[in-house]
């Protein structure tokens, strides 16, 4: 009985939580000035709105433009504010750690690749001490304002000093 | 005296697999091991602080990541206490919509969760499966590969590839410095075959996020993360390396998917005397709680391990059924060759094949197997004709699409070319026109001129030097007249700004629409529900070039 209960008192939270899709639970109102599912794709509802990382907007991106080199590379990279669109899209749909990923994403764009890489590298078994850690990170939010992706790597280098897994020192 | 039934019987083909009984002690155990722990969760200030019969204090990196990250808390004591059979029947009823079993399971632990699929028949895991995948309509990956690495007959069998059905491609080196060329070769060709296609190069975690950086591949896949904290280290990685990786990938507009599957730790010599299933089930946390979108599991390369023990294709098919109802993308694998008998090779992939994933096999070999170079397909080219009659048979759709010779011949001559004009655009090395027309009817890389490997590699290190990318290639294929082929690379180019398809389970269609979980989300109910063949998808289902109509008799 108490299981029975229990289903029944989830199930009224699901179904009251429940929009017109019957498919995604959870769904939440799109914040003022806020994106949800109903938005989705971004890149075919909404071109006009979404801009690259050089605040070239998407809707006037043509092979033409590439052709003269009025676009280049950098031109294809995405921006905070899209990945930010897209986290609040895996929100709506009950997502939260697709949208947390997206959220540190979207720090991490401004970082250079090559930079990028060698956090990645560092954050490897062994790799690093826990004050090279701890110095990456501050890196990543003084030079970038990377302040999520530092609390990330921070927490990591407390949890590899716990389990044995810091380069020796 | 020797008994003649039994000598037959010694002779057929899957005798000459390798079986072993069940050693729960060393993990040799596809599911419920006698150390498996009891489902267990207990929630303080937010926080958990015993997961699975572990106490905080006690926990490895693995608990500590899915403890903060892996489960939905806010439900997450109360389905624990619910009763696992219970739960297993709402996974496969009909009348228990997908998002009210995704609430629950996604609170449930990765103990709690093996229990729970355990209760399950494979018949009925594949009713669930039916209704938990993401995406409503199924589709296919294909790998395509060759022993010469060469760059020509990659483009042309990945635009057969494409325009045979496979919505996602992926290949991989022989040599590791020609990945650049395989990349390029794999995006083009595809391109060629049909517009819209994803396409990945599968090597060592940092070239492979450089490649995807430069605009040479669409997503990633080959992100592994495994069950437990020994195999983990010896995978040169952590929860929190690959965690950091998913975000990377995602910065620069690029799709990704991490990859883990049954068998793996005890192959590696760690698993801690726990079943396969319930390893697996960590690394399925791992990956949501790392903001995945999805996951390629069901054993992968491992195959050959649960394959060995009773009940392992079933906790394959298992561990797909987690994934999804984990709410990821699920690539679910039917790709490694793991047995001599044709009978059971397909015994296997039925699990997927009936009720379709967002990748029945990730991959199926678009070569002849000689040329896989990911060790072997349980699927390859000489087997198209098979797969395409096992879908008529059934009125199945396993992503794949009868086609005629001459539109084959006519892509493969085309992305042939393309390769051979790009590579003059871009100075690199030479194609010939006899590398055209051998790649135009190929079987295989034996079909294939041999290439000047060291020019190639010098090459392809000088592309990579120089800077090249993704933009260059739309501006050379313009250059040598192929606007087509470049329009279709700028419109994979294009997806990384908008960042639609880092959603779950997406696919593009060849107009570069995107399809998910989030537009196209999986609604089956029941019969007549969910996804449908459309009569015209079945016209063309059926309509195979071997089959005699009363017209021609």
């Amino acid at each position: 009985m108490e299981s029975e209960e229990l289903i029944r008192q989830i199930m009224s939270e699901v179904m009251a939580n429940l929009g017109k899709d019957q498919v995604s639970f959870a769904k939440k109102p799109a914040a003022s000035g806020g994106v949800d599912a109903s938005s989705y794709p971004l890149g075919e509802k909404m071109p006009g709105q979404i801009k690259a990382a050089t605040g070239k907007v998407l809707a006037d991106f043509s092979v033409a433009k590439v052709k003269s080199g009025e676009l280049t590379a950098d031109d294809f990279r995405i921006a905070p504010e899209t990945l930010e669109m897209q986290a609040q899209v895996a929100e709506s749909v009950g997502r939260d750690s697709l949208a947390r990923n997206m959220r540190r994403a979207a720090e991490l764009i401004k970082v250079p690749d090559a930079e990028l890489l060698q956090v990645y590298n560092a954050l490897r078994p062994y790799r690093s001490t826990k004050a090279e850690l701890y110095g990456l990170a501050n890196d990543l939010e003084t030079k970038y304002g990377c302040s999520v992706n530092a609390a990330f790597i921070k927490e990591a280098a407390d949890v590899y000093e716990k389990r044995g897994r810091l380069k020796a020192e | 005296m020797k008994s003649k039934r039994f000598e037959a019987l010694d002779a057929r083909p899957v005798n000459q697999d390798g079986f072993v009984t069940e050693w729960p002690e060393v993990g040799l155990i596809a599911m419920s091991s006698p150390s498996d722990p009891k489902p267990s969760i207990r929630i303080e200030g937010g926080k958990v602080c015993e997961l699975d019969g572990k106490q905080r204090a006690d926990f490895d990196m693995i608990d500590t990541f899915i403890a903060d990250y892996g489960i939905k808390l806010e439900n997450a004591e109360a389905v624990c206490k619910m009763d696992s059979l219970e739960l297993a029947r709402k996974l496969c009823d009909i009348n228990v919509p997908r998002a009210e079993v995704v609430a629950l399971t996604t609170a449930m632990t990765p103990a709690k969760i093996t229990e729970v699929v355990s209760k399950m028949t494979v018949l009925e895991m594949m009713m669930a499966v039916t209704k938990m995948r993401a995406r409503k309509s199924p589709a296919n990956q294909a790998h395509v590969t060759n022993v010469k690495d060469h760059p020509v007959q990659i483009a042309a069998d990945a635009a057969e590839a494409a325009l045979r059905g496979f919505a996602e491609l992926e290949t991989t080196v022989g040599i590791v410095r020609y990945a650049p060329f395989n990349a390029i070769a794999l995006m083009v060709g595809a391109q060629v075959g049909r517009p819209g296609i994803l396409t990945q190069c599968a090597v060592e975690e940092a070239t492979e996020l450089e490649l995807g950086m430069r605009g040479f591949t669409a997503y990633a896949e080959t992100v592994s993360v495994y069950g437990t904290e020994a195999v983990f280290m010896d995978g040169d990685d952590t929860p929190w390396s690959k965690a950091f990786l998913a975000s990377c990938y995602a910065s620069r507009g690029l799709k990704m998917r991490f990859t883990s599957g049954t068998g793996s730790e005890v192959q590696m010599g760690y698993a801690e005397g726990k079943s396969m299933l319930y390893l697996e089930a960590r690394c399925i946390y791992i990956t949501k709680g790392a903001g995945s979108q999805g996951i390629q599991n069901g054993s992968v390369s491992c195959v050959g391990v649960p394959a060995a023990v009773p009940q392992g294709i079933r906790a394959i098919l298992a561990e797909n059924l987690i994934a999804m109802a984990l709410d990821l993308e699920c690539a679910s694998s039917n790709d490694q060759t793991f047995t001599h008998s044709d009978l059971r090779r397909v015994a296997r992939s039925l699990m997927q094949f009936v009720p379709g994933t967002d990748f029945i096999c990730s991959g199926y070999s678009a070569t002849p197997n000689y040329d896989n170079m990911f060790a072997g397909s349980n699927w390859d080219a000489d087997d198209y004709d098979d797969w395409l009659i096992i879908q008529r048979d059934l009125k199945i759709d396993g992503g794949l699409v009868p086609v005629v010779e001459e539109d084959v011949v006519r892509v493969r001559n085309k992305a042939a070319k393309v390769i051979q004009a790009l590579f003059r655009e871009l100075g690199l090395t030479e194609v010939s026109d006899a590398e055209v027309e051998a790649a135009t009817y190929a079987r295989g890389s034996q079909d294939m001129p041999n290439r000047n490997v060291v020019e190639d590699m010098k090459a392809a290190g000088e592309l990579m030097k120089r800077g090249l990318t993704g933009v260059d290639i739309v501006k050379a294929l313009a250059k040598a007249g192929f606007d087509d082929v470049a329009g279709s690379v700028f419109g994979m180019l294009k997806q990384r700004v908008a960042g639609d398809y880092l959603h779950t389970s997406a696919i593009l269609n060849d107009s570069f629409e995107v399809i998910s979980a989030v537009n196209q989300p999986n609604d089956y109910r029941g019969p007549q529900t969910g996804y449908q063949i459309s009569d015209e998808k079945w016209e063309q289902l059926k309509t195979i070039r071997q089959a005699i109509s009363p017209e021609n008799v």
